[in-house]
C-alpha cells in the first residue's frame, strides 16, 4: 500500500503551477496566473468563478505509490471558448455539438493538466498512474472531500478568467 | 500513395485535434476510441502508422500494444504514443514493448506532424486532389493589414467570389487565427509596423501547416525597392496597391490551384461553350489556352462535336484575344468540331477592321448559335476564317 510521506506544499504548488502553464500554452497558447493559493489563506474560501454561473468541472485522479484526484473547475462560457480554440471551431460549430464536446476538451484538459502534475511525481520516485477523466456540471455547489484527504486549491487567472484547480492529496493507507 | 493515420484515444477532443495537424497532408485519418476497436481497425485496414493513447476504457494503450506486436500480421505497424502518461520509468518501459515515438500531452500539432512525417513521407495534399477544388468552392482568404480600409477594400472587390476574406490587423492575430484555422491564401502588407509582413512569412513557412500555403505581399506601387526584397524572400506574389481585382482574383485562384475552367468552358446540350469575359485580360488569355486542349478533347471524348464561342460579353477585341479564337479554332478543326461565334455590335464591327476577321459573322445569342446547329448540317453563319 502507498506509505510516502506528505509532499511539501510548495512542491505541490510549483508542480501543478507548471502543469497548468504548460498545457495553457502548448494547446491553447494562453498565460496563465497563479493568484490564490488556500495553503496561504487556510480559513478562506477561494475567490468565486463568478455568481452562480454554470460550471464544467473535469476530474483525473492518480493511483500508485501516491493517490490523490485533481477537479479543474471552469466557468460553462468560458469552457465553451477554451473549447473553440483547442478545436479550432467556430462558436456556433461548438453550440450545434452541445455540451458533450465541451466535457470532452475540459476533460482532456484536465487529463493532460494531471499527467504533467502526476508525471513530475513518477520522476520524483513516486510512480503512479492516471485515471479516467469525468464531467460535473451545474451551478452553486460545492465539493467536499472525506477527512483523510490533503486539500489545497489552487486559483489561476487565465485570458481574464478564473480558473479553479482543487487538488486532493491521501497519504497512507 | 495515401497514408493511413489510425488514431487510438478515448478522446474525442484529441481525435478531432489529431485530423485538424493531418488536415493539409495527403492522408487518411482512421479513428478507435479504445484498444478493441484500434486492433479490429488495425486488422482491416492497415494503416502505416498507429497514434496510440494509455488511459481507455475497455482496453488500454498498452494491451492493444503488446497485442499488436506479438500479431504477426499487425507487429510492422508503426506505433507513436501520445499519452498524458509520460515519467521516465514508464516510458521506458512501454518503450521496450515496441514504440517508435512517445509523444506526452501537451503537444503541439507541428510536433505530431513532424514524428510521423519521419515515419512515412507525407506530401501536402496533392495537386491532383486540389485540381478538384474549382473556383465555385469556398475558401479561406486570410487579410493582414493594419489599415480597415485596404480590408474593406479586398473584402468588396472579391465580394464575387465564394471565398470568405478574414481580415486581421497584427501578425499575433494573423498567427492566432492559422492556429484555429489553416488558410488557403494569405495576403500581408508589408506596410505593418517593425517588417512584420516579412515577420509573418517566416512565420508561416517554418510552420509545417502553413508551409505550402501561398503568401502574397501587399504593398504600394512604387516601393520597388520592398517588391524587390519580398521576392527574394520568397512571397507567392506581389500585390501592388491600388489593387487590380479581376488581376489579383486570377492570381489568387492560381496561387491556390483552383480549377478556374469552368468559368471559361462548358458543355450544354452537347455543345462546348467558350465564353470569355468582359475584360479578357492577357493574363485570362494564357489561363484559357493552357485549358484549351484539355477541354476541345474531353468534350470530343464525351461525344461533342460542337462548339459556340461567346464573346458577346467583350467590350473591345485586341490581338491577344484574336489569337486565342484562332487557336481554338485551330483546335475544334483538328479533331472535327464545328463551331460558331456569338458576338455584339462593337466586336461585329471592330472584327470588319482586321484583314484576318473580316469576313467573321456572329449570332446574337448563345440559343440561336445552338438552334443553327439543328437546322442545317452546316452551320449558316460560320465564321469565313474557319473555313
Amino acid at each position: 500500500m502507498p506509505s510516502a510521506p506528505p509532499i511539501p506544499d510548495t512542491v505541490l504548488r510549483g508542480l501543478l503551477n507548471k502543469a497548468m502553464a504548460d498545457v495553457l500554452i502548448t494547446m491553447l497558447s494562453m498565460d496563465s496566473k497563479l493568484t490564490w493559493v488556500s495553503d496561504d489563506h487556510p480559513e478562506a474560501d477561494p475567490p468565486p468563478l463568478s455568481s452562480n454561473a454554470p460550471q464544467v468541472v473535469g476530474a483525473v485522479g492518480f493511483i500508485g505509490e501516491v493517490n490523490g484526484l485533481i477537479y479543474l473547475h471552469l466557468e460553462d462560457a468560458f469552457a465553451r471558448a477554451v473549447t473553440c480554440r483547442l478545436l479550432g471551431l467556430e462558436p456556433a460549430d461548438v453550440e450545434a455539438e452541445g455540451d458533450e464536446v465541451v466535457n470532452d476538451a475540459v476533460g482532456e484538459l484536465t487529463n493532460m493538466t494531471v499527467g504533467g502534475f502526476k508525471n513530475a511525481l513518477c520522476d520524483m520516485g513516486l510512480p503512479c498512474k492516471l485515471t479516467i477523466p469525468s464531467i460535473l456540471r451545474g451551478s452553486n455547489f460545492t465539493i467536499e472531500p472525506v477527512a483523510s484527504a490533503l486539500r489545497h486549491i489552487y486559483q489561476f487567472e487565465v485570458d481574464g478568467h478564473r480558473m479553479t484547480a482543487d487538488l486532493l492529496m491521501k497519504y497512507g493507507d | 500513395m495515401r497514408y493511413k493515420i489510425l488514431t487510438v484515444d478515448d478522446s474525442k477532443t484529441v481525435r478531432i485535434i489529431v485530423k485538424k495537424a493531418f488536415k493539409s497532408f495527403d492522408c487518411d485519418i482512421l479513428e478507435a476510441s479504445n484498444g478493441v476497436e484500434g486492433l479490429a481497425i488495425a486488422s482491416k485496414e492497415s494503416p502505416d502508422v498507429c497514434l496510440l493513447d494509455i488511459t481507455m476504457p475497455v482496453m488500454d494503450g498498452v494491451e492493444m500494444l503488446t497485442k499488436l506486436k506479438s500479431d504477426p500480421l499487425l507487429k510492422s505497424i508503426p506505433v507513436v504514443m501520445l499519452t498524458a502518461e509520460g515519467g521516465r520509468e514508464h516510458v521506458l518501459k512501454i518503450a521496450k514493448i515496441g514504440v517508435r515515438d512517445y509523444i506526452v500531452k501537451p503537444f503541439k500539432e507541428e510536433l505530431l506532424v513532424e514524428k510521423v512525417m519521419r515515419i512515412v513521407d507525407l506530401k501536402p495534399v496533392s495537386e491532383a486532389n486540389q485540381k478538384s477544388k474549382t473556383i465555385f468552392d469556398p475558401a479561406e482568404i486570410l487579410v493582414v493589414e493594419d489599415k480597415p480600409a485596404i480590408v474593406q477594400q479586398i473584402q468588396d472587390g472579391l465580394r464575387q467570389t465564394p471565398w470568405r476574406v478574414h481580415g486581421v490587423s497584427t501578425t499575433g492575430e494573423a498567427i492566432d487565427f492559422c492556429s484555429r484555422t489553416i488558410p488557403d491564401l494569405v495576403m500581408a502588407s508589408l506596410s505593418l509596423p517593425e517588417d512584420g509582413g516579412f515577420t509573418l512569412f517566416r512565420m508561416l513557412r517554418t510552420n509545417i501547416k502553413t508551409k505550402f500555403t501561398p503568401v502574397f505581399a501587399l504593398v504600394v506601387k512604387t516601393e520597388t525597392a520592398v517588391q524587390q526584397q519580398a521576392l527574394q524572400v520568397g512571397f507567392s506574389a506581389i500585390i501592388t496597391k491600388p489593387i487590380d481585382f479581376p488581376e489579383l482574383e486570377t492570381r489568387m485562384a492560381k496561387a491556390m490551384n483552383l480549377d478556374t475552367s469552368l468559368r471559361y468552358f462548358g458543355i450544354e446540350e452537347s455543345t462546348l461553350i467558350l465564353r470569355l469575359p468582359e475584360h479578357t485580360a492577357a493574363v485570362t488569355v494564357n489561363e484559357v489556352t493552357g485549358y484549351m486542349k484539355g477541354k476541345v478533347s474531353g468534350a470530343v471524348d464525351n461525344g461533342v462535336s460542337r462548339a459556340v464561342i461567346d464573346i458577346s460579353k467583350l467590350k473591345n477585341l485586341d490581338m491577344t484575344v484574336i489569337k486565342l479564337l484562332f487557336s481554338f479554332m485551330q483546335t475544334c478543326s483538328e479533331v472535327a468540331v464545328q463551331y460558331v461565334l456569338v458576338g455584339n455590335p462593337v466586336v461585329a464591327k471592330e472584327c470588319k477592321g482586321f484583314e484576318d476577321t473580316k469576313n467573321w459573322s456572329f449570332f446574337d445569342s448563345v440559343d440561336q448559335a445552338k438552334a443553327s446547329f439543328k437546322g442545317s448540317p452546316a452551320p449558316v453563319a460560320q465564321p469565313a476564317a474557319a473555313s
